[in-house]
């Protein structure tokens, strides 16, 4: 059984002394940033890379979020925890991201029907780039935890954000909550929902492959 | 008597219903031993909570794609350049 609060992972740069050397600016801030950055940066680039496909794009979010860190820091009241304000900053940023490819894809949709007609290729987009995964450690996993990963992948938006929040990242309910600026409630009945996708969704996919077996040994 | 066997007992649906206030600890006294109850002789319930209980925990991440130690170079290297952070 779990509780509502965990251990905070982010507690050395959460501390308020840490704050402080954040805004006292010249080579100290500096310093301080590139602690940050070393303390949070991987976490935060899993988080955007749960939401976006191509490594560029999580890069270029994850870094965009530092920018508006740095440039927020000296409005930032400390009301709520460092990190759980750069959560805010990342899921604001992946918003961005997601409606800039909306519209990329409405104009390729529009130019693609201009293509058709031109026969012109030269201005179509790269394809996105696949997240790279060694071969050596997709096979490391145990099927459940494979097929969960999956499924998260197959969550709605919202849904996803929740459950990476909460289960992934180890959010609090209220933390969590304070991040989607939604109310806590709903956030418990997301989580919920997303981890019963889940369930469901492992079952499905083990059933399929237990029929499959079945099938190859008549 | 329907109405009892549903006092004391939990359907299935409900069992799994259950299943977040129970990783939270959050069962009732009462509400808790029936839970139990059902789980100790059902087995499809058993293992809805057992996969409930996995979807709900981080480690099913630790493994997931590692992060190329680059990525966090050109972070760093990009906010040194806007005079972020500092030289190390």
């Amino acid at each position: 059984m779990r509780g509502e609060e965990g251990s905070d992972p982010f507690a050395e740069v959460n501390a308020p002394e840490f704050l402080a050397r954040l805004v006292k600016g010249g080579a100290e801030s500096q310093k301080a940033f590139g602690q940050l950055v070393r303390v949070t940066h991987d976490r935060f680039l899993a988080f955007v890379r749960r939401s976006l496909s191509s490594s560029d794009e999580c890069q270029e979010v994850v870094q965009e979020m530092y920018l508006a860190v740095h440039k927020g820091l000296s409005k930032f009241e400390g009301k709520s925890k460092l990190t759980t304000w750069m959560y805010s900053l990342a899921h604001y940023k992946i918003c961005d991201k997601l409606a800039e490819k909306d519209r990329a894809h409405q104009e390729l949709t529009e130019s693609n029907e201009a293509v058709l007609i031109t026969g012109d290729y030269s201005d179509s987009f790269d394809p996105v780039t696949p997240w790279d995964a060694s071969a050596d450690h997709v096979l490391a996993r145990s099927s459940v935890e494979s097929l969960i990963v999956e499924a998260v992948k197959a969550l709605p938006p919202l849904a996803r954000e929740i459950y990476q929040l909460r289960d992934v990242d180890g959010l609090s309910g209220e933390d969590a909550a304070a991040v989607l600026e939604m109310p806590p409630v709903n956030v418990r009945v997301q989580l919920h929902r997303a981890r019963k996708f889940i369930v469901r969704y492992v079952q499905e996919k083990m059933k399929d492959k237990s029929v499959q077996r079945g099938a190859s040994r008549s | 008597m329907k109405d009892l066997f549903y006092v004391l007992y939990y359907p299935c649906d409900q069992i799994r219903d259950f299943a977040y206030d129970y990783l939270e600890g959050k069962l009732g006294l009462m509400t808790g031993l029936r839970f139990r109850q059902h789980l100790k002789g059902c087995p499809e319930c058993q293992d809805y909570i057992r996969l409930y209980e996995m979807a709900a925990d981080p480690k099913q991440f630790a493994n997931e794609n590692p992060i190329p130690p680059e990525f966090i170079d050109h972070t760093l290297k990009f906010l040194q350049e806007k005079g972020i952070v500092g030289e190390e």
